[in-house]
């Protein structure tokens, strides 16, 4: 974004207004502290993911476990915190798979309009149709369980919202004096399309992976809770809360916890869009 | 407006062909094969080729979609359920009654939930109850049902016996289903209503209704309501459709016989005509309620009406 | 103005629809005798049963598993049944000899009528037969009959010959793909039956919920002891805790397959009583023994004695169940009680890993479908291999991606379970290990030898039990020690009953009578 000159002025200032918005900090300080546990697991995490010991099965917070310990003696939080990269991983790349192919399908239908337009916008039809955890659950059981094809499976889910916003902020700058300009000194339209109408609708886009980010963690929690997505011992958050059912009664801590990692998540993700919102569009803000 | 109502209907026929095509081919491309699973763990290489045979599963893909396609078309036919041989559109309508149910009282909850708290916290904005009900809503959107139908069993069935913890026969046993589907819609519409009220009441002609000296009351609820409920409506609408197809968790939390459960269960058994007229039923239900928002939508607000015509 | 009253009826529309659906469904529940929530102390007549799954089909020739047998249990009846013990005892057959070593002659009950009215024949008798050996689903069970030797003497007597010498016969014939359907019905009900299922067992199918539950009625006519009571309704209650609960809360009369989990608090709970049987069912750990390194029996042995098969049992089945010395439970016949287990001893598990020349062990995959418990027992696997640096990877298929890979041998070690049904050692051992059976036919660890191959066959043809009986040892002894399978556990039935149920019992194949309980 830095390299044009002249860009550098309205981002500041969505930092600027970003900054004042006392929400959006507890979001995104947040999702720091999760990054930074993603990155740092090793270190944290009193215990690694897997060290089992069977004969301390099924603890209850103590102080040397703060979380307890789950089925097979874990250490749940070692067990959380290796967790925040499974799903910040999943998060960010199946938002990312998203985003790359929306907005490429969304930019060309935007741009050359007509009958690819067409035909691209009837398929996100069909994309948009099918209940999105039917679709990511056929996904799965296509390809396959695991890390990789779960990002696949939630992120073709969301490719229909991500073409929509690029399509129509294409639409609405296609006809604008500077790419007319553009075009008139030669520019190809790849050129156009990457320089000049993508980061015209970087604002919409980012607002929507905040949240998108937040939805596709919740989904691929969804697909492991019933039984699809990850290999164990992955400690996935959503396979932890799905294995914790079963002890439900008498261990509500090994359900309660990974659960709340996840709401706490999908809280700072969202507290974190809903002040991006307000930054990037500050008629919203009074 | 008739014509535009027929253009979106007409679309709908490449699109459900789409839905058809895409379900179709990625389930003949699953790995497990339907007559494998019949047969269990000991089925002899013959036994799983003579069922595959009276299943029609070993001809070629073009052979088999052509025969779906032509059977949908000509014959309003779905075929059978592989497991049950029941008739696809029996297996689905039989359950749909009950997931319908749920989505309907999950927006109940969340109409009744969501648009008051919305309208009293615009009305007192920056309000301590403001803030509290939209961090809650946040918490709302922020909570994977599945762990809130689990957290409520824990605590209203296990620990306090109030409430059954299964099934969907008694209106008791309906509560903590629909609570939990209808929590996160709720903190939708109420963020929604929130925000559309807000802007509606800085519209001019609510200030010249407040200069004329009209009780605080009478303007938020003949004015401003009537106009800041329309895109609310359009949100209830989304939300019901996608409640709809998206139960598939708290049906099987809450041990509910829907559509969704059908579906995931259809999906494991690779049972794929119910899959596939699963999912075609889902999408045209879903599509349909779109296509009501919209007339609704144009029904209520002229100014979108016009554009229609 | 107008603008606000059209938003008005709308909101109503929204609202008034609402709750007509939700009413809807209301006045569709009330006129049944459905109350789950029913605890009247007065004498009940219906009984309500949770099981993990709805029934498939109630058509006993399309459908093998478990949740659809129980039901049909209830509707259908076989020629010869098999009592909790195992022993074989008249059903539809008074009496049945041998004529010779192909055939059996039976001598069929008179005055049975199905519940369509309609009485039942020799006739019903060659129809089911030949019905069920077309079945691609259950045609292997009743696969040894010759079809055209079924000969009608006359209304009451039937002759059943088998292509070769088939000494389980009998047991086959016990089970429930073996029930006796009715002709007419079958052909009146077409591509429906299976929802409109006729038998001639003392209940009738009233009404099926698709998902919910299945509402059994009284059969008038039945011919034997009229139950006591009139109604079953069998609920589906997938989740284990959830049936507990609606057990604990007198929802339900009967929970089956009470979770391990849940078992010591069904146990103590004074309203409620547990039921606990061993079941015929077990648990393996298989190798690939077509596949390096599993073609060598020390590294099939030596993971035999790395895996620490009690501590696993403890913390997966909680107690239920026993650890599994051989492929046969005890409770099946000619089951060897005698095998030496590996023990736990990774001293051991080095040396032999060291003779096999891999002291550096390997990688390899364990496979499990989505079980719980399997899921868990491969965890620990893989955790308990790294002492003889096996490093393994753990990896949850779908079943039927679960049961396409291994049948197509991709896999290297994976975890299955089988239930000897028939309580014969034939059905335990021959499709498990016979090499005939190789892949989808259910010897996934590609394992044989010529000596077991020739007894599993021998086993199979010989009439004489004495002589069956050592064959099915020396073969028991052979797979112990060749370790195609880490044998893993021996499962349990285990039911929780309200404590006023009476007369239930448990059946060691999972389908349980439910026309001799009552109420107290």
């Amino acid at each position: 974004m830095n390299k044009q000159g002249q860009k550098r002025g309205p981002w500041r200032e969505v930092w600027r207004r970003l900054k004042q918005n006392k929400a959006a900090m507890v979001g995104l300080a947040i999702i720091l502290i999760l990054v930074f546990s993603a990155i740092f697991a090793d270190f944290i995490a009193p215990y690694g993911y897997d060290d089992q010991d069977l004969k301390a099965r099924l603890q209850g917070p103590s102080m040397q476990h703060f979380l307890g310990t789950d089925n097979f003696g874990r250490d749940i939080l070692s067990r959380i915190i290796y967790g925040s990269r499974v799903s910040l991983q999943v998060g960010f790349i199946a938002v990312g798979i998203a985003i790359a192919v929306g907005g490429t399908l969304g930019a060309i239908s935007g741009y050359y309009g007509k009958r690819l337009d067409n035909v691209i916008m009837r398929l996100m039809d069909v994309l948009l149709a099918i209940p999105g955890i039917l679709l990511a659950i056929s996904i799965v059981a296509a390809l396959g369980s695991g890390l990789q094809n779960v990002m696949i499976a939630v992120g073709i889910g969301s490719i229909p919202g991500y073409a929509r916003i690029v399509r129509s902020s294409v639409l609405t700058i296609r006809e604008q004096e500077f790419i007319e300009a553009a075009r008139a000194v030669g520019a190809s339209d790849f050129r156009i399309i990457t320089k000049h109408i993508i980061p015209n609708a970087l604002a919409p886009i980012i607002v929507q992976s905040t949240l998108g980010v937040a939805g596709a963690i919740l989904s691929a929690a969804g697909l492991s809770f019933i039984g699809l997505g990850f290999q164990p011992p992955t400690p996935e958050w959503g396979a932890m809360l799905s294995t914790g059912r079963n002890f439900i009664r008498d261990h509500w801590h090994m359900t309660a916890f990974p659960g709340l990692a996840i709401m706490i998540t999908i809280f700072g993700l969202n507290l974190l869009g809903d002040g991006l919102r307000d930054a990037l569009d500050p008629r919203l803000k009074n | 407006m008739h014509k535009y109502i027929l253009r979106r209907l007409l679309l709908l026929i490449p699109v459900m062909l789409g839905v058809a095509f895409i379900v179709f081919t990625m389930m003949y491309f699953t790995p497990g094969d339907p007559a494998a699973i019949m047969l269990g763990e000991a089925a002899s290489e013959h036994d799983v080729e003579r069922l595959r045979e009276e299943m029609g599963l070993d001809r070629p893909f073009i052979v088999q979609f052509s025969t779906y396609i032509k059977n949908l078309v000509v014959h309003q036919d779905i075929g059978r359920s592989y497991q049950s041989k029941k008739p696809v559109v029996t297996a689905i309508l039989e359950r749909f009654p009950t997931t319908l149910k749920l989505a309907a009282l999950g927006v109940l909850v969340a109409v009744l939930l969501g648009i008051p708290t919305g309208i009293i916290s615009a009305t007192k904005q920056y309000s301590i109850f403001d803030s509290a009900s939209m961090v809650a809503a946040l918490l709302g959107v922020s909570m994977p049902n599945f762990w809130q139908g689990l957290m409520s069993i824990i605590v209203f069935s296990v620990w306090l016996g109030w409430l059954p913890s299964s099934g969907f026969s008694t209106p008791m046993h309906m509560i903590l289903p629909a609570l939990t589907i209808g929590t996160s819609s709720a903190a939708i519409i109420t963020r929604m209503t929130r925000s559309s009220m807000l802007e509606v009441i800085r519209q001019d002609y609510i200030r010249t209704a407040r200069a004329k000296g009209q009780k605080e009351f009478i303007v938020i609820t003949r004015h401003a309501l009537k106009n800041a409920l329309i895109p609310v409506l359009t949100v209830v609408g989304l939300q019901f459709g996608y409640l709809l197809g998206g139960a598939v968790l708290t049906e099987t939390i809450f041990s509910i016989p829907g559509v969704g459960r059908l579906m995931v269960d259809a999906i494991k058994q690779r049972d794929f005509p119910i899959v596939q007229g699963g999912v075609l039923f889902l999408a045209i239900t879903f599509s349909f309620m779109n296509l009501l928002i919209d007339i609704l939508y144009a029904f209520v607000d002229p100014r979108i009406k016009s554009q229609y015509k | 103005m107008i603008k606000n009253k059209k938003i008005l009826v709308l909101l109503s529309l929204v609202l008034v629809f609402s709750l007509f659906v939700v009413g809807c469904g209301k006045t569709e529940d009330t006129p049944g005798t459905d109350q789950p929530a029913d605890k009247a102390p007065e004498v009940r007549d219906t009984l309500i049963v949770g099981q993990g799954a709805d029934a498939k089909i109630l058509d006993p020739h399309a459908t093998n598993d478990q949740p659809s047998s129980r039901v049909m249990k209830q509707i259908y009846e076989t020629l010869i049944t098999q009592n909790e013990q195992m022993e074989l005892e008249p059903g539809l057959a008074v009496s049945w000899e041998k004529v010779d070593d192909l055939t059996f002659e039976f001598k069929l009950r008179q005055g049975v009528k199905f519940h369509n009215g309609e009485e039942f024949k020799a006739s019903d008798v060659k129809f089911t037969l030949l019905r069920a050996v077309e079945s691609p689903t259950i045609g292997h069970i009743v696969g040894a009959i010759d079809p055209e030797s079924i000969e009608i003497i006359d209304d009451y007597t039937i002759r059943i010959s088998t292509k070769n010498p088939f000494a389980p016969l009998l047991a086959h014939l016990a089970h429930g793909a073996s029930s006796m359907l009715n002709e007419k019905a079958v052909a009146e009900g077409g591509d429906d039956y299976g929802q409109n299922p006729v038998g001639t067992g003392p209940f009738k199918l009233y009404e099926w919920k698709s998902g919910d539950s299945i509402e059994l009625v009284r059969f008038e006519d039945f011919h034997g002891a009229q139950p006591k009571i009139e109604r079953i309704i069998m609920r589906n209650i997938p989740e284990g805790t959830n049936r507990a609960i609606e057990l604990e809360t007198g929802a339900i009369d009967i929970a089956f397959d009470i979770a391990p989990t849940d078992v010591n608090r069904i146990d103590e709970n004074k309203e409620l009583t547990l039921v606990r049987d061993p079941n015929l069912s077990t648990a393996y750990i298989g190798f690939n023994a077509a596949k390096k390194p599993y073609d060598d029996v020390r590294v099939r042995q030596a993971i035999n004695y790395a895996i620490d098969m009690d501590s696993i049992i403890e913390a997966v089945y909680l107690g239920i169940g026993e650890p599994a010395i051989g492929p046969l439970g005890a409770n099946v016949w000619a089951s060897h009680r005698g095998l030496t287990p590996y023990g736990f001893d990774v001293d051991k598990a080095k040396e032999l890993m060291k003779e096999a020349g891999l002291e550096d062990g390997f990688k390899t995959t364990i496979w499990t479908n989505e079980n719980q418990q399997r899921m868990d027992i491969a965890e620990i696997v893989q955790n308990q291999l790294k002492a003889i640096n096996i490093e393994t990877e753990v990896k949850v298929l779908e079943w039927g991606s679960y049961l396409d890979g291994t049948a197509a041998g991709e896999h290297d070690m994976f975890i299955l379970g089988w239930t000897t049904v028939t309580g014969d050692p034939d059905y335990g051992l021959y499709p498990l290990f016979h090499s005939e059976q190789y892949g989808s036919a259910g010897n996934r660890t590609f394992w044989s030898t010529p000596r077991s191959d020739e007894l599993l066959t021998l086993g199979r043809t010989t009439a004489d039990p004495e002589k069956r009986k050592e064959y099915y040892m020396e073969a028991q002894e052979i797979i112990r020690d060749e370790a195609p399978w880490v044998f893993t556990w021996n499962g349990e039935n285990v039911s929780g009953t309200r404590n006023n149920v009476r007369g239930f019992m448990q059946h060691p194949a999972g389908h349980h009578k439910l026309f001799t309980v009552y109420f107290e």
